[in-house]
């Protein structure tokens, strides 16, 4: 693909210190469910540690726990047992209102179904993402345009997500996810919903931005070929780390 | 804070369900507008017809109507037609209580105060002429209202808090026009014979030969063609063909006994003879009497063509156009009385129209022309004349010279009129006196009624139908809020804080409140507009203070109450404050909704952003 991605890492904040430092530190991580009397252990006592400007992969079938992981690393929920590092600050115990807040400053999420607002052009959409940190809304148009280009949609600013591609509404929502400049994105099977070529591009649009903009990806996928794409493959079952390429 | 081109991206992109959201608001206070409107215009067509006295600048009107009565026979206990006259010193308005302390003697006083000031109606048509005369002719009676000396209004312009009182005399006029009846009766008279049969006095022989004496000396002494009749013996005192009764005729009696011969032409008829007769015979002739007889014939009734029409009139003060039955405000075209104004009057517009009279055209009034100065349109009140005269000039006509029946008070301030009516009830016992308030209680109809459900039902309805509107954009929104738990989801995963997220559902909906109040608007000034054109009329009804309306047959004691009944066309006016009110409800029926709405996603938790909700 195309894509286009300039050098972001000038313009980056030094939200995190250094590249290769860990961004992640997971310690015995526990969540757990209570489902009608049941407590289903999702999450069990995972040790791990993502790096910055690492590009990880999460594997496993439905059930084995990858996507509560996926959610304790997006910010998304809170462990009920040990602890979750990242950025230097221990995510667990966080209030709603924190845990936003570092989702909003640090956090890009790219989703299965690319979760875009439908009454939103492509430039709105991802100019949205800078709505909590109170930027000032032409700033916010300026950034979209920009980042839309990165990932060369330049020529789709104002168009509706119904007028989009799946794989053109996936790259606005990775544009999106980059508005805020974040330390990590998120995928939650971000090609689940492609077909195998448009699959590849856009993998290939979230490679070329990990390394133009040295932000840490962590996908979360069925898909071998995706999974092959990154640099180190962590497979689960059972509410447990299985594999790890890495380790 | 929001982000507005979010939220007006979302009303304009789902505009089918902005617009569906905002219809149910805009029904909701369109309805409302609708139900506020009646209200209002029931207020209005109230006010319009219970505020006849600050119309016209009077607060109080004092007025002597017949107090109802049961006692028929009451009505008819005087026939004399003396109209009450009130001595100068005479304890200021004693004629208001009819000059009979108790009560109910009081009003069958009154009554026949009534029927004697209306006794002209029913006048004498031969004081129109002689029989056979074509007649036009106005009669003024004061109808239910009585008349009453006016220094009645100089007794209420002096008691304190009162600025000013002005007399007013309201009439009910009877146009009559036709032929003066003729009468006749024809009685035959003549050709009965009267039989008389006497037996004179027998008169003594000296007597006798003293009248024979006489005779012929007066024989002998005139003419000698009577020589005929000088062996006569008697006269005839009795005229006609009648013949002497008794036997004999022609010689003299053989005795002493004298019996009259009657002579065509007898010597009765000649005075000279008259002196030779005896007394008795004199007194005789001067007794006989024609019998009596009675002569019975039935009569028909006199037939008329007369022609009767009914208008009201009423004398105001013409150097007062400020206050009184109709004051220069009212003025719609022509002038207000000039200087010299005794022949000028106004006439009510709806009258003119239907009379066809116009601005200095004229009037003729038992033979004698007004000039018709100026139109006027006096508000609904309970007295409505048709004509107005200067009050001197409709009380010679009326002759009731120094009468009128009403007296309007205007007072110093709104809060004395309670004292100031007390006041005239004091000085004035048996008035009637009506304010605002008492007008205002003693009237009834479909308006009043109408305006009660209006006040009782409409607040209510009005509240139902708005809540029906709020739970409806309140459902609305909730349902919209489920089908975008992706979105909002989304929106908290990337960083939007709970509050960010309600301001924006809250800012949606106060936008969606916004459109269905300006559709709201429409809706409510086209239902305003269509009960305005299609309204149907309210009838209202007061009792016991009209004057014009009364009829004939109230006044002559079938009825002692009149009534007057309006129509008033419901109208439902559109104010501004309605319009704001509208508006400011569909905002928060928005609000209500968005809040709702902002509750609901305020619940969803970030990671439903991840679910897969297929």
């Amino acid at each position: 693909m195309e894509a286009n991605p300039t050098d972001t890492s000038g313009q980056a904040p030094a939200k995190f210190a250094g590249a290769g430092a860990p961004l992640y530190e997971l310690a015995g991580l526990e969540r757990t469910f209570s489902k009608g009397g049941m407590v289903v252990r999702a999450v069990r006592g995972v040790d791990l540690v993502i790096n910055s400007g690492e590009m990880v992969s999460l594997e496993g079938p439905s059930g084995s726990g990858k996507s509560t992981l996926l959610q304790l690393l997006g910010a998304l929920d809170s462990p009920t047992g040990g602890s979750i590092r990242f950025a230097d600050r221990d995510l667990a115990g966080l209030s709603d209102k924190s845990l936003t807040k570092i989702r909003a400053q640090d956090i890009g999420f790219v989703f299965q179904h690319f979760n875009l607002i439908p009454t939103l052009t492509a430039e709105g959409n991802v100019a949205v993402a800078m709505f909590p940190n109170h930027v000032h809304s032409h700033e916010r148009l300026e950034r979209a345009k920009e980042l839309l280009n990165q990932v060369g949609l330049g020529h789709r600013l104002n168009h509706l997500p119904s007028r989009l591609s799946g794989g053109e509404q996936q790259r606005v929502a990775i544009a999106r996810a980059l508005a805020n400049r974040p330390s990590v994105i998120i995928a939650d099977e971000p090609t689940g919903n492609l077909d195998s070529d448009t699959a590849k591009e856009v993998m290939a649009t979230l490679i070329a931005l990990r390394e133009s903009a040295g932000v840490t990806i962590v996908v979360a996928t069925h898909d071998e070929d995706v999974a092959s794409l990154t640099d180190r493959r962590v497979r689960m079952r059972d509410g447990e780390i299985r594999e790890d390429s890495a380790a | 804070m929001f982000s507005p081109g979010y939220a007006w991206n979302e009303l304009r992109r789902r505009w089918a369900r902005t617009l569906v959201t905002a219809i149910g608001l805009a029904a909701g206070v369109g309805l409302v507008m609708g139900i506020i409107g009646v209200s209002e215009g029931l207020s209005d067509a109230q006010n319009r017809v219970l505020s006849p006295l600050g119309s016209v600048g009077t607060d109080i009107i004092v007025t002597r109507t017949i107090a109802p009565t049961t006692d028929k026979t009451s009505t008819t206990t005087t026939t004399t037609p003396v109209r009450e006259v009130v001595g100068p010193g005479g304890g200021g308005g004693g004629f208001f209580a009819g000059n009979v302390p108790g009560a109910s003697l009081g009003s069958s006083s009154q009554a026949a105060t009534l029927l004697n000031n209306n006794a002209s109606v029913i006048t004498d048509l031969a004081k129109l002429g002689p029989a056979g005369t074509k007649f036009t002719h106005d009669f003024f009676v004061p109808g239910t209202l009585i008349t009453f000396p006016s220094v009645a209004v100089s007794d209420v312009a002096k008691l304190p808090d009162v600025t000013s009182a002005v007399g007013a005399l309201s009439l009910q006029a009877l146009h009559e026009s036709g032929t003066v009846p003729k009468i006749t009766n024809k009685v035959k008279e003549g050709g009965q014979t009267i039989k008389t049969t006497v037996t004179p006095p027998v008169l003594t022989p000296t007597q006798t030969a003293n009248e024979r004496a006489c005779i012929q000396k007066l024989v002998q002494g005139n003419l000698s063609k009577d020589s005929g009749t000088s062996g006569s013996s008697g006269t005839s005192g009795s005229s006609g063909p009648s013949g002497p009764s008794g036997s004999g005729g022609g010689g003299p009696p053989p005795g002493g006994k004298h019996r009259f011969q009657i002579f065509v032409g007898g010597l009765s008829s000649n005075p000279a003879f008259e002196k030779c007769l005896t007394p008795a015979q004199i007194s005789y002739n001067q007794n006989v009497v024609v019998p009596e007889q009675t002569i019975t014939q039935i009569l028909k009734p006199p037939t008329t063509n007369t022609a009767t029409s009914s208008y009201t009139v009423a004398g105001v003060n013409p150097t007062s156009g400020t206050t009184g039955l109709i004051t220069k405000s009212q003025l719609v075209s022509g002038t207000w009385f000039t200087s010299n104004p005794a022949d000028e009057v106004l006439v009510n517009t709806a009258y003119a129209s239907t009379k066809k009279l116009k601005v200095n055209g004229t009037i003729t009034i038992n033979a004698k022309n007004y000039k018709i100065v100026g139109l006027v349109a006096p508000t609904l009140t309970g007295d409505v004349s048709d004509v107005y005269f200067p009050l001197s000039t409709i009380q010679s006509l009326a002759s009731a010279p120094k009468f009128v029946n009403e007296v309007l008070v205007d007072v110093k301030s709104a809060s004395d009129v309670a004292a100031v009516t007390t006041e005239i009830k004091k000085e004035l016992p048996g008035a009637t006196v009506l304010t605002s308030k008492s007008l205002a209680d003693e009237v009834t109809g479909s308006l009043t009624n109408a305006h009660k459900l209006a006040n009782d039902l409409g607040g209510a309805l009005a509240i139902v139908v708005l809540l029906a509107a709020f739970l409806i954009a309140g459902l609305l929104t909730l349902s919209s809020v489920a089908k975008r738990v992706r979105e909002i989801g989304s929106l908290r995963a990337i960083g939007w804080t709970r509050g960010a997220v309600v301001r924006q559902v809250i800012a949606e909906t106060v936008g969606i409140g916004l459109v269905g109040g300006l559709i709201g608007i429409g809706i409510g000034v086209g239902v305003c507009a269509i009960i305005g054109a299609v309204g149907p009329g309210l009838s209202i009804t007061a009792t016991g203070l009209t004057v014009g309306a009364s009829s004939v047959s109230s006044l002559l004691g079938q009825s002692t109450t009149a009534t007057a009944t309006t129509i008033v066309h419901l109208s439902a006016p559109v104010h501004l404050t309605t319009i704001l009110l509208a508006f400011a409800g569909a905002l928060v029926g928005g609000l209500l909704a968005g809040i709702a709405g902002g509750w609901r996603a305020a619940r969803l938790a970030p990671a439903s952003a991840l679910r897969d909700l297929g």
